[in-house]
C-alpha cells in the first residue's frame, strides 16, 4: 500500500472516529446519569481559592438507577429553592457545612435532613427557624472553612454546624492544606498557562473523555498495584493508620476552630456533628470491607475514625453530636444508605433530622444557660 | 490469568515481542514455557497433571504406532483413554458421584460411609484431556502419524490460546502447524487484530454486562414474572454466546498473530432453523469431537432408527455431563438429545419436514423463531440452580406471563442495548457466510464498525475481569 493511500485511510478513520465521538458525546449528554454527566457537572464552577463551588442559579435533574432528584442552586451558590436574603426579625438561622452528605443530591430538597430539621424546629412554635444547606460535593474541613469565611458567614447565622464525614475528612484535610496558603487570583493565572490544566479542562467538558480517562487511570492503577502493592484502603479506620491521618485530624481541628472563631465574631454558636460511613451501620458492608482490607494486609476497626475525630475535637469548647448511635438505633429497618452511592436515603435523612432536633433542643435549652460557644 | 485481564495483555505483549525475534525451534520453546506459565498462573500444582497427561499420551501414541499386534495397539489405546478418563473422572466427577450414591443409599435406608474429598477442578482439564485423547485415537486409527518430537507435542497440548477453553483442536489442525516453520502474513495480523477486538467486545460489552441481567432473574431468591424470566433467558443466551465466542475469537486472533490458524468454534448458532444445524454451529470443536469419537463409534446412524436415536441420546447426555458435574447439565444433555430425536422424527413427517426444508420467508422465520426459543429453553435448564429451580422458572413462564409486568428499564432496555450491536454484526457475518465478513466490507462501513466497537467497549464495557463461563467446564 502506498504512503498516500495509507494516509488517506488514516484520515478517513480519524474522521469516522471524530464523528462517532460526537454521537456518543451527544448520547451520553442526553441520557447519561452519572456524576460525570455534564448536567451534573454543570452544577459547579471554578473558584480561585477553594477550587470549585456550586454555581449560582444552576439547576438540574439528577437521575440514577437508585434515585431521581431535582437540584436547584440559589444566587449564593447554596442548595435551596429560595434566596437567603437579609434575616427577618425573629428568625434564627442554622447553617449546615459539609460535603456531599450534607448537599444530598440523592433526595429532593424537601427530604434533606436540613429541611426536615427546619420543619421539626418550626413545628415547636416560638422562634422561626431557617436551616441553610451549605454542603458542597467533595468538600473537606479546609474547603468548608474557606467557604464559610468567604461566602456563608454573611447569612447572619445563629448556629453553625460543620458536619464532619469521619470516613475521609482527615485525608481530605491533608490533601487540601495548600489551599490555606494560596492567595486569591494567583492560582488561576498560574494554572491557566499550563497545558496540563487546559487538557484537564477539555477532558472535564467531555463525558466520553472523562470515561476514557477513568479507564486509563484504572488500568494504570491495576498495573502499579501489581508492581507495588498500595497501602491498605480506609486508612482513617486502620488499626495502625498512616501518619497523615493524625496530621489530617489536627488540620481538621484547626479548621473547625477557625469556623468557630468566625462564627463567634458574627454572633453565632458552633456545634459539630460526626457523620459515620455506611459500613459503620451496615453489617454486610462492614464484613465485605473488613475482608477486603484484611486481604490487602490491613486491619479495619469499625468505629476508629469516629473515635479519632471525637478525641481530636474534644479539646474544642463546642458541643458534638455523633450520629452513629442514632443511625444504629434505627436498625433493623429499611436502608438508611443507598447501596451504590452510599449516601443517605430519605429514611436516613429522617433519622439524622430527628437526632439533630433532639441535640439542638438539648443545646438550645442549655444555650439559655448558655453553653454553645459564642 | 484471563484474556480480559491486564496481566494477560502484558504477558501476551512480552511473549509476542520475543516470538517475533526467535527462529522456529526457539518459538516452540517459548510457546511451551509461556503456556506453562499461563496455566500455572491459576494454580501451579495442576501443572503436573498437564505435563503428566502430555507424557502419557505422547508415549502411548508412539507405542501404538510401533506396535504390530492389533491386541497390543488396543491395550495401549485403552491405557491412554483410561488414564485420561480417570483424571477427568476423579477431578471433575468424584464428588458428584460420591454425593449422589450417598443420597441414593441413604434413601434406601443403607448407611454407607463414602470417602468424600473436596477435590478441586483443574482449569481446562476437560479441554486438554479431549485434545490428547483425540490425538491417541487418531494415531490408533492411523488417521494421523504420531510425532516423535516431544516439544512439538507438548506445545500442541498446552498452546495457551486454546488451553483452558478450547477450541478442542485435532493434531491434523494444530500439530502440523507447530511442526512446520511459520510465516506471519500481513492479512493474518489484520484479521487477528479484528478478531481480538471483537472478542473483547463480545466479552466485556456483551457478556459481562448481560451477566447482571441474567443473574437477577436466575437468583433463587428472586421471583420474576414469566415475561421477565423470558428476558433473563434471552440475556443468558447472549451472555454465554458472547462469553464463549468472545474467548474463541481472542484465541483465534492471538494465534493468527503467531501465524497459527485455529478452527471456527461458532458460526452464527442463533440463526439456525433446526437442532441438527445448531450443533453444527455451536461449540463446533466439541460437537465434532463427540460425533467422531463417541457417536460414530457407538454406531452413529448406521443401524436402525431406534439405534440411531439411542446413540444420539447417549452422545448428548454425555455431552451435557462434559459441561459439569451437576444434574442440570445432565438434564440439559437429555433435553438436547430429545430435541435431536424429535427433530429426526418431525423432519420425516411430510408436513413438518416440508416447512423445515422450505426456503419461503415465512417458513424460515417461523422455524428460526421456534428453534431460537427451543435453544433458549435449553439455556434455562443449563443456567438454573437445580431441577426444582427449573420447575419453578418453567411454571412461572407458563402461569405468570403477564406482559404488563415487563421490567422495561431493568431488563428490556439494557438487553436491547447490549445485544443489538452484536446481532447486527452477527447478521452481517451470516449474510456473507463469513466470520470475517466485517473485514471484507467497504472501507467506510468497516471503519465505522471498528470505531463503534472501540467506543462501545471502552465507554460501556464491564472491566471487572470476570472469568469466562467455560473455564469451569
Amino acid at each position: 500500500m502506498s504512503a498516500a493511500r495509507r494516509a488517506r485511510r488514516l484520515l478517513a478513520f480519524a474522521i469516522i472516529l471524530a464523528a462517532q465521538f460526537w454521537i456518543f458525546e451527544a448520547a451520553l449528554r442526553t441520557w447519561g446519569s452519572s456524576e460525570a454527566a455534564l448536567s451534573f457537572q454543570g452544577l459547579f464552577e471554578g473558584d480561585p481559592q477553594i477550587g470549585y463551588r456550586l454555581k449560582p442559579h444552576a439547576r438540574t435533574r439528577f437521575v440514577t438507577s437508585e434515585f431521581a432528584a431535582d437540584i436547584a442552586i440559589n444566587g449564593m451558590g447554596l442548595r435551596d429553592d429560595e434566596e437567603i436574603g437579609p434575616k427577618p426579625p425573629g428568625e434564627r438561622r442554622i447553617v449546615l457545612l459539609g460535603d456531599s452528605l450534607v448537599l444530598s443530591v440523592q433526595v429532593p430538597f424537601a427530604q434533606t435532613f436540613g429541611e426536615l430539621l427546619e420543619k421539626r424546629l418550626n413545628a415547636r412554635g416560638g422562634a422561626r427557624y431557617r436551616v441553610i444547606n451549605a454542603g458542597v460535593q467533595g468538600y473537606g474541613p479546609i474547603e468548608e472553612q474557606l467557604f464559610f469565611r468567604r461566602i456563608v458567614a454573611s447569612v447572619q447565622a445563629d448556629i453553625v454546624i460543620p458536619v464532619i464525614f469521619v470516613g475521609n475528612d482527615a485525608e481530605e484535610a491533608v490533601g487540601s492544606k495548600g489551599k490555606l496558603t494560596m492567595t486569591e487570583g494567583a492560582a488561576p493565572s498560574a494554572e491557566s498557562s499550563s497545558l496540563r490544566t487546559q487538557l484537564r479542562r477539555l477532558v472535564r467538558r467531555s463525558m466520553v473523555l472523562q470515561i476514557l480517562r477513568l479507564r486509563a487511570v484504572s488500568a494504570t492503577e491495576r498495573f502499579t498495584t501489581t508492581v507495588a502493592p498500595p497501602e491498605p484502603p480506609l486508612q482513617s479506620y486502620a488499626a495502625d493508620p498512616a501518619p497523615r491521618i493524625a496530621e489530617g485530624l489536627s488540620i481538621a481541628r484547626t479548621s473547625i476552630e477557625d469556623i468557630m472563631r468566625t462564627a463567634s465574631a458574627n454572633g453565632a454558636h458552633t456545634a459539630v456533628v460526626l457523620m459515620p460511613a455506611r459500613f459503620q451501620v451496615d453489617d454486610p458492608d462492614y464484613q465485605r470491607l473488613k475482608a477486603a482490607v484484611a486481604a490487602s494486609g490491613g486491619e479495619l476497626v469499625r468505629d476508629a475514625a469516629t473515635e479519632r475525630f471525637d478525641r481530636a475535637l474534644a479539646s474544642l469548647p463546642v458541643p458534638r453530636l455523633d450520629l452513629l448511635p442514632a443511625l444504629r438505633r434505627a436498625l433493623p429497618g429499611p436502608d438508611l444508605f443507598y447501596q451504590e452511592t452510599v449516601h443517605l436515603t430519605p429514611r436516613g435523612h429522617a433519622v439524622v433530622a430527628e437526632a439533630l432536633d433532639a441535640f439542638l433542643a438539648r443545646e438550645i435549652e442549655r444555650d439559655r444557660a448558655p453553653s454553645l460557644q459564642r | 490469568m484471563v484474556f480480559n485481564s491486564l496481566h494477560f495483555v502484558w504477558f501476551f505483549l512480552v511473549v509476542y515481542g520475543a516470538y517475533r525475534l526467535l527462529p522456529h525451534r526457539g518459538q516452540n520453546w517459548l510457546l511451551l514455557i509461556a503456556s506453562y506459565y499461563f496455566y500455572a498462573a491459576w494454580d501451579w500444582r495442576f501443572l503436573g497433571l498437564l505435563i503428566g497427561s502430555t507424557l502419557v499420551d505422547y508415549t502411548c501414541a508412539l507405542a501404538i504406532a510401533r506396535a504390530t499386534s492389533p491386541r497390543r495397539r488396543r491395550v495401549l489405546l485403552l491405557v491412554s483413554i483410561s488414564f485420561n478418563l480417570t483424571l477427568l473422572g476423579f477431578f471433575k466427577y468424584f464428588n458428584f458421584f460420591a454425593d449422589n450414591l450417598h443420597t441414593i443409599f441413604g434413601a434406601l435406608g443403607w448407611q454407607v460411609d463414602f470417602v468424600t474429598a473436596h477435590v478441586l477442578l483443574p482449569v481446562g482439564i476437560s479441554f486438554y484431556t479431549f485434545v490428547t485423547m483425540s490425538y491417541v485415537i487418531d494415531v490408533y486409527r492411523r488417521d494421523t502419524p504420531p510425532t516423535r518430537d516431544l516439544l512439538e507435542f507438548a506445545v500442541f497440548v498446552a498452546f495457551f490460546p486454546h488451553l483452558v477453553a478450547g477450541p478442542i483442536l485435532r493434531a491434523s489442525t494444530l500439530l502440523a502447524q507447530i511442526a512446520a516453520p511459520r510465516t506471519i502474513r500481513r492479512q493474518q495480523i489484520q484479521d487477528g487484530a479484528w478478531l481480538i477486538a471483537w472478542g473483547y467486545f463480545q466479552k466485556v460489552f456483551v457478556a459481562d454486562n448481560l451477566a447482571a441481567l441474567a443473574n437477577s432473574v436466575f437468583d433463587p431468591a428472586a421471583s420474576p414474572t414469566g415475561i421477565n424470566i423470558l428476558l433473563g433467558v434471552y440475556a443468558f443466551a447472549f451472555q454465554i454466546y458472547g462469553d464463549f465466542a468472545g474467548y474463541s475469537n481472542i484465541a483465534r486472533g492471538t494465534s493468527k498473530w503467531m501465524g497459527i490458524e485455529l478452527i471456527d468454534n461458532f458460526r452464527f448458532p442463533y440463526l439456525v432453523r433446526t437442532p441438527q444445524e445448531f450443533w453444527r454451529h455451536w461449540h463446533i470443536s466439541l460437537s465434532t469431537w463427540l460425533r467422531d469419537y463417541l457417536y460414530i463409534p457407538l454406531g452413529g446412524n448406521r443401524g436402525s432408527e431406534w439405534q440411531t436415536r439411542r446413540n444420539l441420546f447417549i452422545t448428548m447426555v454425555l455431552g451435557g455431563l462434559w459441561h459439569g458435574a451437576a444434574w442440570t447439565f445432565v438434564l440439559w444433555g437429555i433435553y438436547q438429545g430429545l430435541l435431536l430425536i424429535a427433530y429426526r422424527a418431525a423432519a420425516s413427517t411430510t408436513s413438518i419436514g416440508r416447512i423445515l426444508r422450505s426456503q419461503a420467508a415465512g417458513a424460515r422465520v417461523l422455524t428460526w423463531a421456534v428453534m431460537f426459543h427451543l435453544t433458549c429453553y435449553g439455556w434455562l435448564i443449563f443456567r438454573a440452580r437445580s431441577a426444582e429451580h427449573i420447575g419453578a422458572l418453567s411454571g412461572r413462564l407458563v402461569t405468570d406471563f403477564a406482559v404488563g409486568s415487563i421490567d422495561v428499564h431493568g431488563l428490556l432496555v439494557p438487553l436491547l442495548l447490549y445485544t443489538t450491536p452484536l446481532i447486527v454484526v452477527h447478521a452481517c457475518e451470516a449474510w456473507f457466510d463469513d466470520l470475517l465478513a466485517v473485514r471484507r466490507l467497504p472501507i467506510g462501513v468497516r471503519y465505522s464498525i471498528y470505531a463503534a466497537t472501540f467506543y462501545l467497549t471502552m465507554l460501556f464495557g464491564n472491566f471487572g475481569g470476570a472469568e469466562f463461563i467455560y473455564f469451569q467446564f
